[in-house]
């Protein structure tokens, strides 16, 4: 081969290579020790909209001011240093550059997910003054996971939400009930509960029907769920029972709780089918302390505690 | 005891250009980070899946708190496997000082912070095994165990499509920081001729 065809044949392979690396469908960028562009590839050019001429001798920084300096310099120092690619996925930062997503019938979120690997480019003399930054185009599958994220907590949620009253369910609120026994095992904080029930709701079901019935239910929930904290865990335990972990929360305090819900409860009409319907609560209350071995005879206790309000004459909550 | 994978002399040799990886690994890291990394001697072995599993497994009940991974697939020479970093006793906050990030409440700058820490000891040690190999391995991207799902439940032994695995072994601390985890490179055997290949090269 002479000299000349040699040159040609090595012209070609590299007229190839580049062609390949402006057409490829991801984003290349190489820059040297200064972050100075000194690479920018169609991709790069398409998406962001700065032609080479713009990019080229600029540094990243300039070209994209949202990129956190520090984070991308700790991130491609250790490139440098260890001659070792580094990473980062859509997980940890959605995305390096801000591109808005181009396609106006599939695209499917706001913004380009991208994943990135930053490579060291190695010179003849082993040494690396430059990276070569790789950025991925992964928003269709970004989105496909948030999708499925998103329906699997959908599906937590429901499988814990009682479905009348928007509470916990029973399981659910139970396996809160034993965390929470398992704490004050461990740490010893207050935490109290308080069980409660409708008074004579047989009667009202028999008088008006269940419609009337689960419209008084579902009351009941609201006005409960108006008088939670944030850290109350409540919960429906049964047809017309309902059970409230106070944490952090002695007797006392509970008490207090326990009174303004009696007083909401037993001044609320229900209107429902055209009827107007009154009723009362009563409640038992306790504070878990070390005589109760387990959740099981905390709720008993509590619901000792409730049936001697029942006894008591109804409508008034009972300490343990 | 490595069974029928390696010989002895092979395993051996493994241990012993591994250990030279790991000085060179050690050489790099406190150039990085400056500070004076601790390794031991990297212990090779042979395991099954369900040793896997019952490794992880008694990680898990070890502590009360739960324990991270961070896995990496690296491939090239006829060689390819999976390198499982596993934080043990580690504070992240002395972590993310050491890294010279922010130190965080946030659960997603914590995870960066995890795989940015395997990536860059993974990288060190098996850049070095590299080059004792005279080869040279891609990197896939680092994956966080149970960001998706239990530690546990990802690595199910019946899941694993191999009988016996390559493993070497290495912890890592740092002095004057409570950071101390264990790397595993794991080889599954139809991996591992090219590794056969250059031991007995070697050995010659």
């Amino acid at each position: 081969m002479t000299m000349k065809e040699d040159l040609s044949a090595f012209f070609k392979d590299v007229h190839w290579l580049m062609d390949i690396l402006q057409n490829i469908d991801a984003g290349l960028v190489v820059m040297n020790r200064k972050y100075q562009i000194e690479l920018w590839n169609n991709f790069m050019q398409n998406h962001s909209g700065r032609v080479p001429e713009d990019a080229l001798g600029k540094t990243i920084f300039e070209i994209f001011p949202e990129l956190p300096r520090s984070w991308f310099e700790r991130k491609a120092e250790s490139v440098f240093v260890l001659h070792n690619a580094t990473f980062t996925t859509w997980e940890q930062r959605p995305y390096l550059f801000r591109f808005p997503h181009y396609r106006p019938i599939t695209g499917t979120a706001p913004h380009m997910y991208q994943n990135s690997t930053i490579i060291p480019l190695v010179d003849t003399r082993g040494n690396v003054e430059h990276i070569c930054l790789i950025v991925y185009d992964v928003t269709d599958t970004a989105v496909n996971k948030i999708a499925q994220q998103q329906a699997h907590k959908q599906l937590q949620e429901l499988s814990r939400i009682d479905h009348l009253t928007g509470l916990y369910n029973r399981g659910f609120w139970e396996s809160r009930l034993i965390q929470e026994f398992k704490r004050f095992d461990r740490y010893q904080l207050n935490s109290t509960l308080v069980m409660f029930d409708i008074d004579h709701f047989k009667k009202v079901n028999d008088t008006y029907g269940h419609t009337v019935g689960d419209d008084v239910i579902r009351e009941v929930s609201r006005a409960l769920r108006s008088q939670l904290r944030d850290l109350d865990i409540a919960g429906r335990y049964g047809g017309e029972e309902f059970g409230v972990i106070l944490t952090g929360t002695t007797a006392e305090g509970a008490a207090v709780f326990a009174e303004r819900l009696r007083n909401t409860i037993e001044n609320l009409v229900v209107h429902s089918e055209g009827q107007e319907v009154k009723f009362t609560i009563s409640l038992g209350i306790n504070q878990l302390d070390e005589s109760t071995p387990d959740h099981r005879a905390w709720i008993e206790k509590a619901d000792q505690a409730l049936y001697q309000s029942k006894e008591g004459g109804r409508n008034r909550y009972t300490i343990f | 005891m490595t069974r029928s994978l390696l010989t002895e002399d092979q395993r051996d040799c493994l241990q012993e250009i591994t250990n030279v990886a790991m000085g060179q690994a050690g050489d790099r890291l406190a150039r990085l980070l400056d500070v004076f990394v601790i390794l031991s001697i990297p212990h090779v072995s042979v395991l099954k899946p369900t040793d896997i599993v019952m490794a992880l497994q008694a990680l898990n009940r070890e502590s009360e708190e739960p324990i991270f991974g961070v896995c990496q697939g690296f491939i090239g020479g006829g060689l390819a496997g999976e390198a499982m970093l596993i934080f043990n006793n580690t504070d992240f906050d002395d972590l993310a000082r050491l890294l010279k990030y922010e130190p965080s409440e946030d659960i997603q700058a914590r995870n960066e912070l995890l795989m940015d820490t395997a990536n860059v000891l993974n990288g060190a040690c098996l850049k070095g095994l590299a080059e004792q190999l005279d080869t040279h391995f891609s990197f896939g991207p680092p994956m966080l165990l149970g960001q998706h799902c239990n530690i546990t439940d990802l690595v199910q032994s019946n899941s694993m499509r191999w009988n016996e695995a390559l493993v070497v072994e290495i912890n890592y601390s740092i002095e004057n920081h409570r950071i101390n985890c264990d790397l595993l490179l794991v080889i599954a055997e139809q991996s591992l001729a090219g590794l056969i290949e250059k031991l007995n090269y070697m050995l010659d």
